[in-house]
Order: structure tokens, then sequence, then C-alpha cells
């Protein structure tokens, strides 16, 4: 009885996740039935066949969800119900062409989902904000406890916290898309509940994303069901792919050196510092594309497609392109239903000037720098206003609806940083992940507009702001400068060196000359490793301990942040390297491999995966168990020991 | 599938090739596996699975019969000994440094406060101070390096050198006791916080100014006065929150404090294992314990002991190194009395899982014994955790770093409160 009892009750301490043995467990039970359902016919499976392994895999998706969240499965069956109701009733109001019904739906849904959401995740954030600006003394109280307990505030349910459940900044984004794409006409309504609750909780992606739009997914509810043999060894290869990244690589990175330099940064050299904070950088990816591998891997062996969500992100030669590459279904999300309807790169209105208002408001409400902040932005928008004016003159001549490109890269510089703004906020509910979005969005801004100057004005201002920053350092001799104006430096180099190589081979008259492979090559790398750097340093502020309490978290992100900054700028220890490389050896022999391997040509990783997929089963059966030995032997790895060598 | 449950039942759980061994589970531990919480790494930034459980802190203390054993550590509020038979007996070693409370209004009462790492950034050292000052008044932070490389939440420290703002680590040429042999002396003149800075160290001219200005950031680090233990050779002018230095010397320590009451000084050694206490010149500590009224002598060591060593043998021959330093530091101030605080839990990750290091209670037991014969009182930081275990319950709930060692601030101040009421507690029975 206990047995069962262990097997199928709700654990807070023990949730279904992919790195743990009960997850595979359940994975095997759940596809033995999964293989009987199918396996009847093996030529064309019925439609009714089909219909049960809906209904089976959105059962078994159900009782992932509630071993992983509890009673948070009603939430999820609450959005699936709302959401899928609503899309109905907005497409009958689109085909008696009852556009207000249909937008007043709409609203309503957003409202609905983006509520609940703003509830779990960001109820905290709200209350201290207010507090902090009002010098209030609210506190959260959890309503749904609070009815849980039978309207009272003792019971079974604590309404002083409110818990956030897994998975739901996934499938409230999913949700929105279903039912904006309805509004759209871009797909029809499910006409099934449980086929459109399998699409919301399908359990391989439903903690950890791909965000799988339903345009995507829906359509592979209702297609025969097909396994290739290659299928089911690329499958094979995702999960194990998955399970390395996220055991070898950012697990032990992460227990062995990255979390105690995060926790303790002043305990550390610069270096010590700097080199935790690249090894931060692919223990994010390598944990988060893992999971998502790992998802991938599960779903195609059901014979399911999920979207790519990493596309070696760090091989990205720009801020731009890495967004493309990282998370990116979340990208495209953001993209189509936020970036899009903000306007794009086509025009700037009501929603462009109402959020760029909040962030500057709520900025000086909060830091007290009213007249600091109020001031530059008031000028910035009467900057705004301006530009538009002039550029409106410069459209081509060809086309008068044409927009033209310098109004093209407003629009777009100004709507993507409200993008990467509320993206930031996405990825967490405090001001350290505000602060990463903001960064992120000027990055882009800065690099739109130094692609579009020609090689003197790049030189020209980027000499100005290397001596700027060398002037500040000199002057204040903070770390702070030091690390801006060391990096300036090195920037300056490698625009100094391409300039003149610039110089050199620049013809006026020959503008069709093509730089050599070895050229180009340099120059990529030079990009790349830029970027790399660039999206390294935001990721001061990227991180955030879940176990405290979201103010005391935000400080202690704020504080992490400001050490590491002077331990990098103010300790840099250049005796403590070699000590540092030789006692580390395995945690830096690990960060080198798991770079090599990210940077590796995407032709080589597909022939890999595709030799892999190939292999008669009985090898595939060898390679998969001695690739689960080597993972295993990384999870009981002996700790690497704490070794000062900064005093 | 399969193959993976077959491979658990054919291996056994290890496999010894040379001095390493390759680990495979067995079929009892993978079943086992199952309650085996998993670290969700990023993911949890992630927004996703943030937050699973909540966090559940037992504000009233349970007294575990044998916490060696205890299958559900637990956190308490007030500090819990356990093994009441040694502990609370132990503080009547302290019964010097109660004696001389009671003459605080008068005059100074110094305690000086050494540890590792653990004790860094003023962390409970500050609740020590703050008890003691609320009762027996006194005010200032103390003893504070020239430059201080390791900055505090009390008072935000800046060096500038000939008026330029300089990083600590640019700064004067520090020795270090307890550094590496590139930073110690052989002259044995650290001073009584066991490192000193030397002004104008190679230059000749001795031109070098250097100015340190020392912010108070809370309450109780406001102070009446500023004290500077340095060379002769050294001058200085204070000015508000500022002190300016010139000269060729050496500066041994700056300090603000009050002309009365109780003082208490934070001097973290990191990685120091407590074994260099000798090393420092005698008279330097004996002149400085009798000048300036030092009446209590806190020692928190031994927590460094743990990592690297998994001999018995090794941790007693280090206790027994420590039972020398004890001696020594009692030699120089022979009327103050000793405090040694022993390591918190540590863990370390043993088979994928997070344990107790095995040497933890070992050393705990032996210093318990050390300082009972050496006549100093001690408080088991391990035991007041909750024993074996507990530190991976304080990490589950903020209170503590994830490696296993180090507290969080929270955890800190939990920790600094629980040794202050433990010895004002004494002082009532």
């Amino acid at each position: 009885m206990e047995l069962l009892h262990h097997i199928f009750a709700f654990n807070s301490e023990s949730p279904l996740l992919f790195t743990q043995f009960y997850f595979w467990a359940f994975f095997a039970i759940v596809y033995a039935f999964f293989a009987l359902i199918m396996s009847s016919q093996r030529s064309a499976v019925s439609h009714q066949r089909l219909h049960l392994r809906n209904i089976y895999l959105l059962f078994v998706s159900w009782f992932f969800y509630y071993k992983t969240s509890g009673l948070f499965l009603l939430i999820l069956a609450f959005v699936t119900l709302s959401d899928w109701f609503i899309a109905g009733r907005i497409k009958s109001a689109i085909s008696h062409q009852q556009s207000a019904i249909s937008k007043v739906l709409l609203a309503l849904s957003v409202v609905i989902d983006l509520g609940l959401l703003a509830y779990f995740k960001y109820a905290y954030f709200f209350t201290n904000a207010i507090n902090d600006i009002f010098g209030t003394g609210f506190r959260v109280f959890d309503l749904f406890a609070y009815i849980g307990n039978g309207f009272s505030e003792a019971g079974r349910f604590s309404v002083d916290t409110i818990i956030l459940p897994v998975g739901i900044s996934f499938y409230i984004f999913q949700v929105i898309s279903y039912t904006a794409d309805v509004y759209r006409g871009r797909i029809q309504p499910v006409k099934n509940i449980l086929d459109f609750g399998f699409y919301v909780s399908f359990f391989p992606q439903l903690v950890a994303g791909p965000i799988v739009r339903a345009e995507e997914f829906i359509p592979q509810l209702y297609k025969p069901f097909h396994l290739s043999r290659r299928w089911f060894g690329l499958a094979v290869f995702w999960i194990l792919n998955g399970l390395a990244k996220k055991i070898i690589l950012s697990d032990y990175l992460a227990v062995n050196l990255i979390d105690r330099v995060f926790d303790n940064p002043l305990l550390f050299s610069g270096f010590e510092n700097l080199f935790a904070l690249f090894a931060y950088s692919l223990q994010v990816y390598a944990d988060f594309s893992g999971y998502t591998d790992i998802a991938i891997g599960v779903a195609l062996s059901m014979g399911f497609y999920l979207p790519k969500n990493f596309d070696s992100p760090y091989k990205s030669k720009n801020p731009q392109e890495f967004w493309r590459r990282w998370h990116m279904s979340l990208g495209r999300w953001l993209k189509t239903y936020l970036y899009i309807p903000l306007g794009g790169n086509r025009k700037i209105g009501f929603g462009t000037y109402f959020w760029l208002s909040i962030i500057a408001l709520v900025s000086a409400a909060l830091t007290g720098w009213w007249w600091q902040i109020l001031v530059p932005f008031g000028v910035f928008m009467a900057g705004v206003a301006v530009a538009d004016k002039v550029f409106k003159g410069a459209k081509d001549s060809k086309d008068h609806n044409a927009i033209s490109p310098r109004r093209k890269l407003l629009y777009s510089n100004l709507n993507s940083f409200i993008t990467q703004v509320l993206g930031g906020l996405w990825h967490g509910a405090s001001w350290n992940f505000i602060i990463w979005g903001g960064i992120n969005g000027i990055g882009m801004i800065v690099n739109k507009i130094w692609r579009e100057m020609n090689w003197h004005v790049r030189f020209g201002s980027m000499t100005a702001l290397t001596f700027g920053l060398m002037a500040l350092d000199a002057v204040y001799n903070l770390p702070v400068w030091r690390l801006f104006a060391v990096w300036a430096v090195i920037v300056w180099v490698g625009t100094a060196i391409r300039y003149i190589y610039w110089l050199i081979i620049h013809e006026p008259s020959a503008t069709s000359h093509q730089p050599s492979a070895i050229i180009n090559a340099l120059g990529n790398a030079w990009a790349i490793l830029q970027t790399f750097t660039f999206i390294t340093f935001t990721r001061l502020f990227f991180r955030s301990s879940s176990n405290l309490d979201p103010a005391t978290a935000n400080e202690v992100a704020w504080a992490t942040a400001k050490n590491m900054v002077n331990q990098m700028g103010g300790a840099w220890n250049n005796a403590v390297i070699p000590d540092f490389l030789w006692e580390y050896r395995w945690v830096v022999a690990m960060f080198v491999t798991g770079m090599v391997i990210h940077w590796l040509p995407t032709n080589w990783k597909r022939r890999y995966r595709l030799w892999f997929s190939a292999m008669p089963l009985w090898l595939m059966v060898i390679a998969a168990c001695v690739a689960i030995v080597v993972i295993y032997q990384f999870v009981t790895a002996d700790m690497q020991p704490f070794i000062y060598f900064q005093f | 599938m399969a193959g993976l449950g077959a491979l658990c039942l054919v291996l056994p759980g290890r496999i010894a090739y040379g001095e390493n061994e390759l680990r495979w589970p067995t079929l009892a531990e993978v079943l086992d596996a199952t309650e085996k919480p998993d670290s969700l790494g990023d993911l949890g930034n992630l927004g996703s699975l943030g937050s699973l459980d909540t966090i559940d802190i037992p504000e009233t203390p349970d007294i575990p019969e044998t916490p060696e054993t205890l299958k559900t550590p637990h956190i308490p509020a007030s500090p819990v000994i356990p093994d009441t038979s040694a502990n609370t007996d132990s503080r009547i070693f302290l019964r010097h440094f109660y004696a001389s409370l009671a003459e605080a209004g008068e005059r100074k009462v110094r305690v000086l406060h050494y540890g590792d790492s653990q004790i860094e950034e003023d962390r409970m050292t500050m609740q020590i101070r703050e008890a003691l000052q609320k009762r027996y008044g006194g005010q200032g932070v103390g003893l504070m390096p020239l430059a201080q490389t390791i900055p505090t939440r009390t008072t935000r420290q800046e060096l500038r050198m000939n008026g330029r703002f300089t990083a600590p680590q640019q700064g004067p040429k520090r020795y270090l006791v307890y550094g590496p042999k590139r930073d110690q002396r052989a002259d044995g003149l650290y001073g009584i916080m066991g490192q000193v800075a030397v002004m104008n160290d190679s230059i000749v001219t001795g031109s070098e100014t250097i100015t340190a200005v020392c912010k108070p950031q809370t309450a109780s680090a406001h102070y009446e006065q500023w004290k500077i233990f340095a060379d002769s050779s050294v001058h200085y002018t204070t000015s508000g929150d500022t002190v300016h230095l010139q000269g060729r010397g050496a500066v041994y320590a700056i300090s603000q404090e009050s002309r009365t009451g109780v003082i208490v000084d934070n001097i973290p050694m990191r990685g120091c294992l407590g074994l260099v206490f000798n090393k420092i010149d005698s008279a330097q500590i004996a002149s400085f314990c009798r000048e300036e009224h030092v009446e209590l002598i806190i020692m928190q060591f031994g927590g460094n002991a743990i990592p690297t060593n998994k001999n018995p043998g090794t941790i007693k021959g280090i206790v027994s190194g420590l039972r020398e330093q004890v001696r020594y530091v009692r030699s120089c101030a022979p009327e103050a009395s000793i405090l040694f605080i022993g390591p918190s839990d540590m863990l370390t990750q043993e088979d994928g899982e997070w344990k107790t290091y095995p040497m933890v209670p070992y050393m705990d037991r032996l210093l318990r014994k050390m300082t009972m014969e050496e006549g100093v009182a001690y408080f088991s930081l391990y035991q007041w955790m909750g024993g074996s275990g507990s530190m991976k319950r304080w990490q589950e709930s903020g209170l503590a770093g994830s490696d296993g060692v180090h507290f969080y601030r929270s955890g800190a101040r939990k920790a600094g409160n629980a040794v202050a009421d433990w010895m004002l507690e004494g002082m009532e029975n």
C-alpha cells in the first residue's frame, strides 16, 4: 500500500524530472502501453487508435504533471478548458462576422491567461515593487489556498506563500498562441477538448518547453503514426545527448566550481570569477538545451516532432543572431505575439510608447532617481518623435508606401528593446532579470547601429570610447571602469586590425571584393568571441537563488554581480592562474570540451547524429549503455575539494 | 531500459581500475533513488521549476538524543547542545570574561574573534558584537586591516594611495601569517590581526601617502574614536571617517571603537586551519592584549581540515596542533578567557549524494575533549545545527551556500545569534 502511495501520490520532495531514475521507469511503462496501442496495425493505424493514443497520452501527461506539481493540475485543466472554449466562440463570432465580439473574447482569454501567470509568478514581484515605491507593507495572500481551506486562513494550505506551479510560464504561452492563432484565422479551433488538452499537456515539453505552437503540433495528432528506424535512433541520440549535457557539463561544472564562486565571489580571485562566469554561460546552455534535447528525444520516440529550441547559440556573430539561436521557441513566440503586434520594424504606436513609459516610470520610482531618469527619457522620446519625422522624408522614391531604412531601424530598435525587457521578466520575476533583458536590448541596438556605420566611423567611435573608458579608469580607478576599459581595449585592437585590413584591401572601384576564406574565418571567430563575451557578461544578472524569498534573492543577485565585477576588475591575480588550472583541471577540461563540441561545424554534428541513428540495433544498445555508464561516473564523481588561491 | 536494468543486476557497485573505480548503481540503489531530489540547476531560474516546495524551518527546537543518527535534521532557532555535560559546563571557562563585563561601563572590554572564511565579511562576529554591545555598551566595529580585501556589510572601506582610489589588492604590500609563503615574513611581526600592511615597503624615499575611508553602514558600527596600530615611523591624522597615513613602516590595524564598553573584532583568516598563532610574535600579542583589555579570545577553526583529510590520524594531529595554539595564545594572554567554536556541518558529494564529511563529527568530538582539557569553552556549531546532514537542510532553506560549507548571511546571522545567546545565557546561569 505504501509503495502504491509512493508511486501515485504527489510528493514535492521528488518531482518527476528527466534526470531521475523514476522518470525513466515511468517512461518505460508508458512506452510499453504506447507500443501496445500502436502495434496492432502496422501499416495504417485507424482513426480510433489514434484517438485512443491521444487520450492515453493526455492522461499520462496529467499524471506526470500531478506527480510534479500536485493540485496545480487543476490550473492546467482550467486554462485548457478556458482557452478551448473561448477559441471555439471566437471562431463562431468570426464566422458570423462579429469582429467586436471576437476581439472581446480574445482579450478575455489573454486577461485570464496572463492574470493567472501574474498571480502565480509575479505576485511577490509586484507586491515588493508597490511596497518599495509607496512605502507600504503589503504581503502576498494566496487566494486559492484560502478557497482550498474552505474560505479560511488556517487549514491544509498556507495562505502566506504563493507557490509557482511548475511549467506555468510555458503552457500559458502555448494556450495564448492557440487562441491568438484562431483569432487570426491561422488555424481552425480543435473540436475535441481531449485533443486540445493533449496539445497543452504533452508531458515531454510540459515543464520546460519547447513552447510548441498549435499550428505546429495539432496536425500531428491526426497524422498516421510513423516511427522509422532512423527516427527511433535519433530519439535515442537526443535523449543521451541531453543527459550528457545536463549531467556532465551542467551539473558537474556547477557543483564543482560555478555555484561556489557565485555564492561567494569574494573568496576567489578575479581570474577565477571570470572563468566561473564563462563556465556559467556554458552551464546555462547545457542545462536548458539538455533538458529540451531530452524532451525532443522522448517526443520523437512516440512519433511526435517538437521544434528545435537551440541552434548552437554561442556560434552567433552578433546579439540578434544569438536570440535567433537561443531558446528559439520563446524567441518565435515573442516575435509573433509581442514584437510584431507592437509594430515590429513597420511602426511605433500606443503599445511602444506605453511600455517605454512604464519602463521609465517604474525604474524612476524604484531607484528614486526621478528627474535623473524622467528628464533624459523625455528628451529621448522627443528625439524619437523628431527622428521619426526626419526619417519620414527619406523614403524610397519608387514606393511611396515603403518605410525608409532608418525609420525601420528606429522602429525595430524600440520594439525589440521592449521585447527584450519583457522577455527578461518572463525568465524570472525579479529586477535582475529585467536588467538582464535591458542589457540585451541595448546590446542589440548598439550592434545594429554599429553595422550601419562605415569603417571610418566605427574606428573613430571605438577609439573615442576606449579613450573615454581609459580616462574614467585613470581618474576613478574603480573595478567596474577597469573592466570596461580592458574590454574596450581588446575590442579596439580587433577593430583597429579590421580597419587597417579594410583600408589596405579597400578599393572603391572594386566593390565586389571578397575576403579570403581565412580572413573570413578570422573575422567570424572574432565576432563569435565578442558576442559570446557580451552574452556571458549579461549573465551576471541572470542568476538568482530560487530558494530565497524574492526580495532577498534580488538583493543577493545584485550583491553577487557587484562582488564579481569588483573581483574581476580589482582583484585579478595572475599568480593563481597556473595553480587554478592545475587544481581544477577536470573542471577546466570539461569546460573546454563542452565549448569545442559546441563550436564543431553543424555538418559534423549532423553527420555523427545520422551515423548514430543508423547504427545496427545491437551496436546502438551497447553505445547507449556505455554512454549511460560514463554519465553515471559524473553523477557519482567525488567533489572537487575547496581550494583557496586568493588570500 | 531493459539493457540498463540488466547491467544493474550483473555489475557490482564498483569496479576498481588502478587508483580509480568505475561506479554503477546496484538494483537496490536504483530502487532507492526514487526519493533522491534533483538539483534543478538553472531551470529553476527560468521561472518554471523555481519553487517546487515551501521552505519549512521549525522555530521550536527539537532536542535530539543522538544527533549523529538523526534522520531528519532540524534547524533550531536557539542553541541546542545535545551533550549538555560537555558544552554547557564549558561556559564556566568564560568566568573571567563574564566578570570583566561588569566593568564594561568604566573601561574597554575587548573580544578578539578569529576564524576561517566562515566569519568573513563580519559574519557571525557582527551578531556577537551587537548582542554584547546592546547589553554592556560599546561602539564601533573594532579592528580592520588597512587594506580590506574582503568588504564587510558593516563598514564600507576605501583605500587611496597618493589621493587615488586603489583596489586593496593593489595597495601597500600585505603580509599574512595564514597566506602563501610569498606573503609571509620571517620576523613574525604580523600584529594582532595576523596580517600587516607595510607602507612604502619598496620605496626608499617613503613618499607614499595612504588614505583609508571607513564609513559605518549599520547603526551598531558607529564609533567614538579612531585607534591606529602602527609602527612609530608611520604618522597619521584622522578626520571624520578618514585616516591619513604617511611614512614608512607597518600598519597592523586601524580601529573604530569606543573608550568604554565591549569591542568585538572580526579577524577572518581565509583557508586557515588555526595553526598559525605561534608564528605571530608573542610580545606583540601579549602587549596588545594587556593594553587593550582583551578579555575573551574566540577561535573558530577546524573546517579547513575536513575536505582534504579522510584519515582520523591526521585529524587527531590537527587537533593536537590546535591544542598547542590554544596554549600559545594563553601564554600570551593568560588572563583572557578562550572560546573555541568548532566547524559547522559540512557536505560533500559521495556517489551523487550530498553527505556529511565523515571527519566532521570526529573532529567535533576531539575538539570538545581537547578544549575541556585545556580549560577552554566550546561551542559545537555542528551539534547546534542538528548534527549529520543538517547542512543540507540549511541549503534548502536558503541559509547556506551550495558548496555545502559556507553560510549565507542569513545562516551566519542565525549562527552568530546562537553563539551570542549561548554566551549570555551562561552568564545568567
